[in-house]
């Protein structure tokens, strides 16, 4: 387990040596300064505005920093060799993997509860304060968590511009699941129905994490929502990240 | 005795992309490494060299064969604690700083705080990188890259250390603080193995080599036993006399205003020319055996 | 390259971008940024290429709708309101209610389509049944543009369903039945509001229209009185008295300031001496 940490704690100083921080004071000021412009553009609905805005940029600035950087996390130790000298220490693979999953899991859940914490304190000061909104952002903050295991498990064996690729196709599609149901009560033959059925199961469904609507609307979120959330994040994303260790044993270092 | 390091018929090869055929790396490779010796792994440049240390620290699958360290199956993630590796070309990350950098690895044994510290301590001032324990790896020559990766293959005071080409860009200070460190290993009763294309270091230090030529390997053995004492030629140098007419004089190695450098076949001859240059008034200036370099059983082989 | 040639190149390009860009522009002959947007799909549709985050891309097109049109100088801007505010913005995110309320205000008072404006609130109104202020809005289309009293009495009492109505459509509601000629019921829920007035100024404006409307009701149910006394008696009565003694009322009935009716000699109608406070009544 200190192995994992070792490389846990690596990964996320390396994140932050990246100077990844700066884009986070970028979003504070566009941020606060968009706040304050909100209100020359709009008639009403200043507060769903900024509260839409607030987690959206959080969202789409979490699964930026988990793609891009998730996707080097495996193969820019592949490529620079830097794998050698840690695969050659008493060190399982699959503890290598873990290690750099959980350390930008780590880098990921400082950038979010700085985000979040200036969006709260913005909210606060024009009065829109609404706890629900950190529940909306925990949920966020999952989905995150499962969008990276997909980018390290493409970064076990396949190039960062492959691996951008796929893994962004794979958020769009998760959002997109729900089509498929529509797809299915439209078509008429039944093994058709069953492709579209196994097909909605079996593709990662983002928009179970997606609460922003309801809590920005005030209306009712199931209370064991975000547990079944939970649930899935970990089956789902345990599953990706044993399939990840999997390939990652196999391969060979060439 | 058992051996350190055991390899058995090791074989490996690779498909380009697109076609069916199968090209070998490594057909059949055997050798053994003993407990305490330095032994050299000498090599032309895609002899399989690299390869077969890539197959020994399992960064790669053979396709058949058996690797044996310390006598148990080289996969064994307790094998590794005692052993050191040090690949060819390192690239670190470079974000760290020396003494981060260290303690990372030495994390990775699980080593406590206090045992960390001492060794990082130990460990820098033996490479010589104590000054710059507090600069960030990106800041380091290669020289210094090179001495701090000879320091992260040593941290957890390894039995058996693995070298890939451990002298490659260094100047020759350089090279000759590596020596100096291998034979010091060598001194606490090490083993140690590292593959080469420098071959006087080699000559220097190693108790036995390996010659591997296009995955196979054409000759092992101690040193003095492939170099034998056998004399091949001697060298005569005088002044003072022209050389052409000289008896015993086979070819002239140098001309430099007065002074010849000379080449005899063997002792009777290099007598011959000896005896002509003091009769004639000549000055003789030195007589030196030339045995059979490395290099000469090297390239032979290669040629093979 | 030498430097000083290369910055030439630098500002040169620079200056023919930005000058061929405003060519272009004004080729176009577009003044609104955004203006692209009119030629959204349906929100449905839209819908699919947002990937979780429709609510912010309504806000969006909500933003940019209301530039598009407070911008005075765009002719014929308003050839596509339906679309922007129904078909898109109210498709991705229904529950957004600012676009309905501005949307059909646009509508009926900018462009002049009240079916259009109705249509908008109708749709709001169906995704969010328990809104008050959807149907208020509506309530007051019929009422203060259309008047249509029986429509706006309509909808009032949906907006009165929620419970976070404010005081105002409640007296709105009761000012409705006044205005159909059903001065009965418009009393009651005066006489309601002026009950559970909670404020000087509510007891006041109540306290007139319960006034008023008092006076009308008594003055109709005298005349009823008048018309049956000529049944019985074959004759007009002369004096309110009348009615008392034939038994047709138990005595002569005060308005609500305390003064009695009385009959008019001249046309025989029962008349009252206070006066109205209200105009219009």
């Amino acid at each position: 387990m200190s192995r994992i940490w070792a490389i846990a704690s690596n990964t996320f100083r390396e994140a932050i040596r990246d100077r990844i921080l700066y884009l986070l004071l970028v979003f504070a000021l566009l941020l606060m300064g968009f706040a304050q412009v909100l209100s020359l553009l709009t008639v009403g609905g200043e507060e769903k505005i900024i509260k839409d805005l607030g987690l959206a940029s959080i969202s789409l600035f979490g699964v930026l920093t988990s793609i891009f950087i998730g996707v080097a996390l495996v193969s820019k130790e592949i490529e620079r060799r830097t794998i050698y000298t840690i695969v050659s220490k008493p060190i399982h693979r699959y503890e290598f993997l873990l290690g750099k999953y959980f350390g930008l899991v780590l880098t990921l859940l400082v950038n979010t509860a700085v985000m979040t914490l200036w969006f709260y304190l913005i909210l606060l000061l024009k009065g829109f304060a609404d706890p629900r909104l950190l529940l909306a952002i925990a949920l966020i903050f999952l989905e995150l968590l499962l969008v990276t295991a997909f980018a390290i498990l493409f970064s076990s064996f396949s190039t960062p511009i492959l691996s951008t690729l796929f893994s962004l196709a794979l958020y769009l599609v998760g959002h997109l699941t729900w089509s498929l149901t529509l797809l299915q009560d439209r078509l008429k033959s039944p093994s058709a129905r069953a492709l579209c059925r196994f097909l909605y199961l079996v593709l990662p469904n983002l928009e179970i994490f997606n609460i922003k609507g309801e809590v920005v609307h005030g209306a009712p979120v199931p209370a064991t929502l975000s547990l079944w959330a939970l649930v899935y994040l970990l089956g789902y994303g345990g599953a990706v990240l044993a399939l990840a260790c999997l390939i990652l044993q196999q391969r060979d270092f060439t | 005795m058992a051996s350190v390091l055991e390899v058995s018929h090791l074989a490996r090869s690779y498909r380009t992309n697109l076609s069916w055929r199968k090209y070998w790396i490594l057909r059949d490779l055997t050798f053994s490494v003993e407990q305490g010796e330095i032994f050299g792994f000498i090599g032309p440049n895609g002899a399989g060299k690299t390869t077969t240390i890539k197959l020994i620290m399992d960064l790669v699958r053979p396709d058949s064969g058996d690797i044996r360290i310390f006598g148990e199956r080289h996969r064994n993630v307790t094998v590794k604690k005692r052993i050191g590796f040090l690949p060819e070309n390192p690239y670190f990350y470079d974000y760290l700083t020396a003494e981060e950098f260290l303690d990372f690895y030495a994390r990775l044994f699980g080593f406590p705080r206090a045992i960390r510290r001492s060794r990082i301590d130990t460990l820098l001032e033996r490479v010589g990188l104590a000054n710059r324990r507090d600069r960030q790896l990106r800041k380091f020559s290669k020289g210094m890259l090179q001495r701090l990766g000879l320091a992260q293959a040593l941290i957890n005071e390894p039995e058996l250390v693995i070298l890939d080409e451990p002298m490659s860009g260094l100047d020759p200070v350089g090279r000759r603080e590596v020596r100096d460190i291998i034979l010091s290993l060598k001194a606490a009763g090490k083993t140690v193995f590292f593959s080469t294309h420098i071959l006087s270091d080699t000559e220097l230090i190693c108790d036995r080599v390996g010659i591997l030529n296009k995955g196979e390997l054409r000759a092992v053995g101690r040193v003095s036993d492939l170099l034998g004492a056998r004399v091949t030629h001697w060298e005569v140098a005088f002044s003072g006399l022209a050389p052409d007419s000289l008896p015993g004089l086979s070819r002239v190695v140098s001309r430099e205003g007065r002074e010849v450098l000379g080449v005899c076949q063997d002792e009777e001859e290099m007598h011959v020319l000896v005896r002509a240059i003091l009769e004639r008034g000549g000055s003789l200036q030195s007589v030196v055996p030339q045995r059979e370099r490395l290099e000469d059983i090297f390239l032979r082989e290669i040629q093979r | 390259m030498g430097t000083f040639r290369a910055l030439l190149v630098l500002l040169l390009g620079g200056l023919t971008a930005a000058s061929s860009a405003l060519r272009v522009e004004r080729l176009r002959q577009v003044n609104a940024p955004g203006h692209h947007l009119l030629y959204l799909p349906s929100g449905r549709y839209l819908k699919a290429v947002t990937f979780g985050y429709e609510g912010l891309v309504a806000d969006l097109v909500y933003i940019w709708s209301i530039q598009y049109y407070s911008n005075y100088q765009i002719q014929d801007r308003y050839t596509y309101l339906d679309q922007v505010y129904r078909r898109v913005i109210a498709e991705l995110d229904p529950h957004f209610l600012d676009p309905y309320l501005v949307g059909s205000m646009i509508m009926s008072v900018e462009a002049g389509r009240d079916d259009l404006a109705m249509l908008l609130l109708k749709e709001g109104m169906e995704k969010n049944p328990g809104v008050w202020i959807l149907p208020f809005q509506a309530g007051f289309l019929c009422y203060n543009k259309l008047h249509d009293y029986a429509c706006a009495r309509d909808f009032f009492q949906q907006a009165l369903r929620d419970p976070e109505a404010p005081a105002p459509v409640r007296r709105l509601y009761a000012e409705m039945y006044n205005r159909l000629g059903d001065r009965r019921t418009s009393l009651k829920y005066w006489a309601e509001i002026h009950d559970t007035a909670d404020s000087d100024y509510v007891r006041q404006v109540s306290w007139m229209h319960v006034h008023d409307l008092k006076i009308d009701v008594d003055l109709e149910d005298l005349a009823g009185l008048v018309r049956r006394y000529r049944e019985l008696r074959g004759e007009s009565p002369r004096r309110l008295e009348d009615l008392v003694r034939a038994g047709l009322l138990a005595r002569i009935p005060t308005d609500p300031e305390g003064k009695p009716y009385f009959l008019d000699p001249a046309t025989g109608q029962a008349r009252c001496e206070s006066r109205h406070l209200l105009q219009g009544h």
